[in-house]
Order: structure tokens, then sequence, then C-alpha cells
């Protein structure tokens, strides 16, 4: 279980995270909401212990995060390869990092729940779609079963049938994996739809959290109902008749 | 603003004592005895032991290094430049005499220079590619490759022997710099016309043009007020490292065409160890380098105000 | 006007990204043009654009993001008055004001750098520049993905509720069509380089006949709930 308990992070002499206190069960799907500069990216660096906290703590199970190590998925599927080495050796890293020898079925299966042709990881990431550049980009994450997989902004790189898809085929692997899934996205649409809570961020500080039917339904701020309006407006979610 | 001025000339500072500090002690270093040196070429003859220490005395050199730096630094820092240890004249005056024979061929230089580079990279970048495209290249390459004393003895032999249009030694008229300044401009002008060629091509790649030229904006406004500002940063950039090789190429074609000048004032300085003189025509040209960065430094922020802010 | 255009078609390096293609626009209208990343769309918005203008008349293009039509070494205030002069307009300052207003931008200094602007003013200030001279068309290449959504949506609002009783169509360029069946009347469908359904909005939620339309509807969005 991964928990933040009065999380805060100084940039200059500005908190960009502000007093942030959340957890997310193995196996559960937590979705942090918010516009850009709301501390997203920085919650994740927090996570990853990649900034230093200037207050509380962040822990797995009592443990410092990095013992688990973590997996991230990028933003830019393509940016997140080395743009010289075919795929499968970038997918394999997080394997032979730690000198561990790859399990062929278990990459059989990841390519087929992630709809990738067995070949696909020896070309380069300039040889690939984008959509599938994210996939496999989502294998690397998982190939050395991380418990916690940390996902920022996973699907704003593709188009919009490309995101509902992508995102159907993480809550499959989810299910078979059993990782705990931190989703950081300014689409409150794919929030509400996969994510089991919904926290939203703004200038650093939580102004809620609620499970998603929960905050969809009603959200608890002002600034809640503002985002959710926003969702409706642009259609990501729609109301039927 | 203000601060990155502040820091600025902070910078120039730290860049003029490191120079007088770092020369210094180079000087002090090398092998040979200085009071030898500066007794040969003040007596031009075989000197005696006596004569020697006297020299030594005089100079300044008896006292280990830190008391000759004092003895040169202090009187500098309200402006004395000292004297020359070998005839005992003021350095300053001559100093002065020096520069006013190579700045005027340092501005010539980069005139010539700016006068065929700009045009040749415009006309070679209307179509990259083309014939003119590949002709500015392979110009610039050229330039590039000729070093300034092989030009200038080949311009020598063109323009003063061959044809004998113009004169090739000394600076007693305004027509002796002619050549000088031509040998200086040619080698600017290669590196020049690279870099405007190659700031333009990546101007032209911003990613907003495409939208100026479906508002309507036309080719040439679009040449003139976007893609020149953004072509200016890095030309300005590379300018400021290139002036390194201008003053290298400047002492070259003074020492070239026989030219009194900045070059041939430290070549004669250097071999006659004269400390004062070698010292200040250092932190006079350490100065000028400083100064041109520290003029470069601001027009960036103007052109692009981003530059100082990421700083901050 | 109507705008009516034939045989546009576009061929990038062998390939023929954009299959001959007519449209016709009535005057107002609002078109969503939708399909995958990849399918042609924006080509076709280009192609659109530099057509018309080819023919001389007034039609604006806005790009997907702010950095794509804004030099960030000019001043706003510059970039509207290359805009004017480009137009051949007259300098309007009561027209400016109007739309500037309308798009809530009137706050924003001119004399600033884009930068200095936050993304989703920048993004209004160039919608508002597509706006001067009142054009007959104005293109919108995926206006609102380079925003947060608040300020997306806020933005289309403003300018649904400025377009509304004026004579300029406007043309909806997405892969999102939950965001263009909110915005538009008609919807344009594209796959592979060719315009393959073309129906009113309602039409094609409910019915759609090809491939591509029943994958953009099936996907159209994340959730649908009960009123």
């Amino acid at each position: 279980m991964l928990t933040l308990q009065n999380a805060s992070v100084m940039r200059g002499r500005m908190l960009t995270l502000d007093d942030v206190s959340l957890s997310l069960a193995a196996g559960r799907t937590l979705a942090v909401v918010g516009e850009s500069g709301a501390g997203k990216s920085t919650l994740i660096a927090a996570v990853l212990g990649l900034v230093k906290l200037h207050r509380g703590r962040i822990a797995w199970n009592d443990a410092p995060v990095a013992t688990i190590r973590p997996a991230l998925v990028m933003q830019e599927p393509r940016a997140a390869f080395n743009p010289a080495l075919n795929l499968r050796r970038s997918v394999m890293e997080p394997l032979t990092a730690r000198r561990l020898t790859p399990d062929p079925v278990r990459l059989a299966r990841f390519c087929d729940g992630l709809e990738l042709p067995r070949d696909l990881l020896d070309r380069r990431p300039d040889q690939v779609s984008i959509g599938q550049a994210q996939r496999v980009g989502i294998l690397r994450a998982l190939i050395a079963a991380p418990p916690l997989v940390l996902f920022d902004e996973p699907l704003s790189a593709l188009d919009a049938v490309t995101q509902k898809h992508t995102a159907r085929l993480i809550a499959q692997l989810q299910a078979e994996e059993g990782f705990a899934a931190l989703i950081v996205t300014h689409d409150l649409g794919y929030a509400a739809a996969y994510a089991d809570d919904i926290a939203v961020l703004r200038a650093g500080r939580l102004q809620e959290v609620q499970p998603a039917h929960a905050f969809i339904a009603a959200p608890q701020t002002e600034y809640g109902h503002t985002l959710r309006d926003a969702a409706f407006a642009l259609g990501a979610l729609e109301h039927v008749a | 603003m203000i601060g990155a001025v502040s820091g600025l000339l902070l910078r120039s500072v730290v860049v003029l004592t490191g120079t007088a500090l770092l020369t210094f002690v180079l000087l002090w270093n090398a092998p040979g005895d200085p009071a030898l040196s500066i007794a040969q070429a003040r007596y031009a003859t075989v000197v005696s032991g006596d004569v020697l220490e006297q020299v030594r005395a005089e100079a300044g050199l008896d006292g280990g290094f830190w008391t000759a730096f004092r003895g040169w630094i202090e009187p500098l820092l309200v402006g004395d430049f000292g004297q020359s240890s070998v005839t005992g004249r003021d350095v300053w005056p001559d100093l002065l005499t020096a520069a006013s024979y190579t700045v005027p061929l340092a501005l010539m230089g980069l005139g010539i220079g700016m006068v065929i580079a700009l045009p040749l990279a415009i006309l070679a970048t209307r179509r990259p590619g083309s014939w003119m495209d590949r002709l500015a290249v392979a110009l610039a390459s050229l330039g590039a490759a000729i070093p300034a004393y092989w030009l200038g003895l080949l311009l020598i032999l063109l323009f003063a022997v061959t044809l004998a249009w113009l004169p090739a030694m000394g600076a007693r008229t305004p027509a002796h710099a002619i050549l000088p300044a031509m040998t200086l401009g040619f080698g600017v002008a290669a590196a020049l016309t690279r870099i405007i060629r190659s700031g333009i091509l990546e101007a032209r790649g911003q990613s907003f043009l495409p939208a100026l030229r479906r508002r309507g904006v036309t080719h040439r406004a679009i040449g003139r007020d976007h893609v020149a500002p953004h072509a200016a940063i890095p030309v300005i950039t590379v300018f400021g490292l290139e002036l390194a090789f201008l003053l290298e190429g400047l002492v070259m074609v003074e020492v070239i065409f026989a030219r009194p000048g900045l070059g041939s004032f430290l070549v004669s300085a250097i071999l006659a160890r004269d400390f004062p003189k070698v010292q200040a025509a250092v932190l006079l040209t350490a100065l000028i380098f400083v100064t041109i960065n520290l003029a470069i430094d601001l027009i960036y922020r103007v052109i692009d105000p981003r530059i100082g802010a990421r700083d901050a | 006007m109507t705008i009516n255009i034939t045989d546009l078609s576009a061929i990038r390096s062998g390939r023929t990204i954009l299959h001959p293609t007519s449209l016709t626009l009535a005057p107002g209208e609002r078109v969503g043009l939708v399909g995958a990343s990849g399918s042609g769309k924006s080509t076709l918005g280009h192609a659109l654009v530099d057509a018309l203008r080819a023919q001389g008349r007034m039609v604006a293009h806005v790009p997907q993001s702010p950095d794509e039509a804004l030099d960030p070494l000019r001043s706003m205030g510059f970039h509207w008055r290359e805009a004017e002069r480009a137009l051949g307009a007259s300098p309007d300052p009561a027209e400016r004001d109007a739309i500037f207003a309308a798009l809530r931008i009137d706050g924003g200094d001119l004399r600033k750098r884009p930068w200095n602007w936050s993304r989703g003013m920048q993004q209004r200030f160039v919608i508002a520049m597509a706006l001067i001279g009142k054009p007959l068309l104005i293109v919108l290449d995926e206006p609102t993905s380079a925003l947060d959504p608040v300020v997306a949506a806020n933005t289309m609002e403003l300018l649904d509720t400025y377009l509304s009783n004026r004579r300029t169509a406007c043309l909806l360029i997405t892969h999102d069509l939950g965001l263009a069946a909110r915005r538009v009347e008609r919807l344009m469908v594209m796959d592979g380089g060719r315009i393959v359904e073309d129906t009113p909005t309602v039409r094609l939620l409910d019915a759609p006949r090809t491939q591509a339309a029943r994958a953009l509807c099936a996907h159209r969005n994340w959730l649908a709930l009960p009123c």
C-alpha cells in the first residue's frame, strides 16, 4: 500500500506540493487530476524519490518506495525510448539492470495482452506508431512485475479511439497482474472511467478525494464542479437519456 | 535586468583578474632568466653580472613573485600601466599608439567580412542546395581552411608584386591597410557566412512560420520580422566565440605586413620579457574581449528576454 | 456566400495523403472534421485554407498549439498589427476590442511577448487574430488539445457565442468525436485520406455507416451517464 502523509515539496520558495495525504492499496487505481501546474508531475517525482520532501513522508508498506522499484509510463511514447536501440533492448532494461533473465512466456503473454505483434520489438522507436510505442512503454513498465506503476498522462499523445483502447488494455493487465496504479491525468473522463478513486489537485494542494462514481455524481468542492462540468462540455463525459 | 547586468559585470571582473594573474604566472615561470632578456634587449650586447643584477633590481625581479606581482598590479589599480623594463618609457602612450593602428584594421576586417558574408549567406539560403548555396558553402570552407599567413602572402604576391597596385609593408598611408584588412576580412567572411547561413536555415524551420504564411504575411515580411531575429541569436553567439580567432589573426596579419600595432607590440615585448608591456597588451586584449562578450550578452537579452529569465 | 471547393488533394513523397476531395460549407455553418490520427484531417484543413486564400477569399486557420502560431520573439501587439496588415485591413481598434472582450482576453498586455501570457490566453489570442476582418471561414485544428480542460471548455464556449448569428463558417478538426458532437451540427468523417461520411451530427451518432465512423462513435466518450 502506497501512503503519502502530509507530503510537501519545495521548489525555490514555492510549495509545488503542499501537505498532500493520499493512500493507494495494492491492485487499486488512484487518479490524480488537475490542470497544468497543479503539482501532478511533482507528485510523481516525489513518489519516485526524484525530489526531496520538504515535509511529510511517502512509503510503501512502511518501507521507502524505492525498495519496490516502481515503474513509470511516460507521456511522450517515442521520447521514452532510446532512438538508437531496438525496442526489445529498451523493454528488457528493467530486467537486465538487475541481471534477471526475461521469461519468454511472460513476455509473449504481455505482447498478446497489449496487442503487439511479436516482431514489433525488433523495430526501433521511430518505426512504430505512437499508439504502439505507448503500449511498448507499458510493456516495459510491467516486465519486472512491479507492485506499483505510475502513469504520467499516459494517453494524452494518443487519439480519442486509441486512448480508450489503450485504457482498456491497461485495465485488463492490471486485473491479471494486480499492481497498484497511480495515474496522473488532466482527463477527468479517463479517471472517471477507470480509477477507483479520484484525487483533485490544484496549486499543489489536495482539494478532495472521493470514489470515482461519487465524485462524478457530486464533487465536494467548487473546483471539482468546474472540472467535472468542463469534462461534460468537452464531451469526455456524456449524459444520456 | 539590473541584477543580470551586475552579474555579467562581476563575471567580467573575475575574467580580467584571472587573466592578469595567469599571464603573470606564465611569464614568470617561462624558461630562461628574464633579467638577461631585458638586459640584452636594452643594451644589445653581452652584459656583465653587475649590470644584470642592476637590471634585475630595476625591473623589480629581485623580490620574488608576489612582490613583483604587487609592484605591477597596485599602480595598475589606480590606472598606471607602469614603465617598460627595456626603454623605461611609459607603457600607456605606446599602447595607445599600437591600438590606434590595430583597432581600425580590425574594424575594417570585420566590415569587409560582414559585407561579403551577409549577402552571400542570404543568396545561398534563397534556395538551399542550389548551385549558389553550394558555392557559398565551398567558399566558406575554403576561407576557413586557408591560414591568414598564406592568404596574406598570396595577396602580397598578386597585388603588390605582380600587379603593383597596392603597397604591402608598413602603415604609412591608408592604402597600406587594404591588403591586411582584406586578409583579415576573408577569414572573417568565411566564418560568418557559415554561421549566418545555418542561422537562417535553422530559423526557417521554426514551427510558427507556416501559420504566418497561412495568415497571409508576405515572404519578405516573414524574413525581415521573424527569420532575421531568430537567425541573429546563433550568429551573435558564434560571433562572440569567433572573436578570439579574429584577435589571433590580427597578430599574424600585423607581423606579415610589418605593421605596427598590438600584435607587433606584444611579440616584441614577449621576446624582451618586458613584463609591464606584455601585461598591458594582454589586459587590453582581455578587456576588449570581455566588453564585446558583455555587449553580446546584453543584446541577447534584448532580442530574447527568456535568456535572462531562465538564468534567474 | 456558400463555400464550394472541388478537387483538393495532397501527395507527400509519392504517397497520396489526401485523395481528391470536394466540399461545401454554408455561411455560418459549423462542421466537424473527425478521424483517427493520420487520416488526413489536418492536411485537408491546410489544403482548404490555402485553396480559398488563393481564390482571394478571407479564411483563417488556427493551429493546434499557440507555439505553432506565435513568434516567441515578437510582442502580441506586433502579431496583431501584422495580421491586420496581411489582410489589408485598416487598423480597427473598435473591432479588436470587441473580439478581445468576447474571448475575454481584454486584460492581456499587448506589449508582452506570447510566453508572458498563459497558454489559454495565447490560444484565444490566436483565435482572435483569425476573426479579424470577419472571415468567410475559420478552420480550427485541434484547438483544445494543447489546453487544460477547463480552459479548453471556456474557449470553445466563448468562440461559439461569438460566432452564433455571424456569417463566419467554422470547420472544427478533431480526433475527438465527443468534442465535435457537442459543437457542430454536421460531421465529416475522414479515413485514409478520404471523407467517408458527411452527415448531420445526430444521424451520425445514431447510425454510423462506415467502419471509421463506428469506431469513433463507439469511443466518443469515456462514460455515458444517465441523466
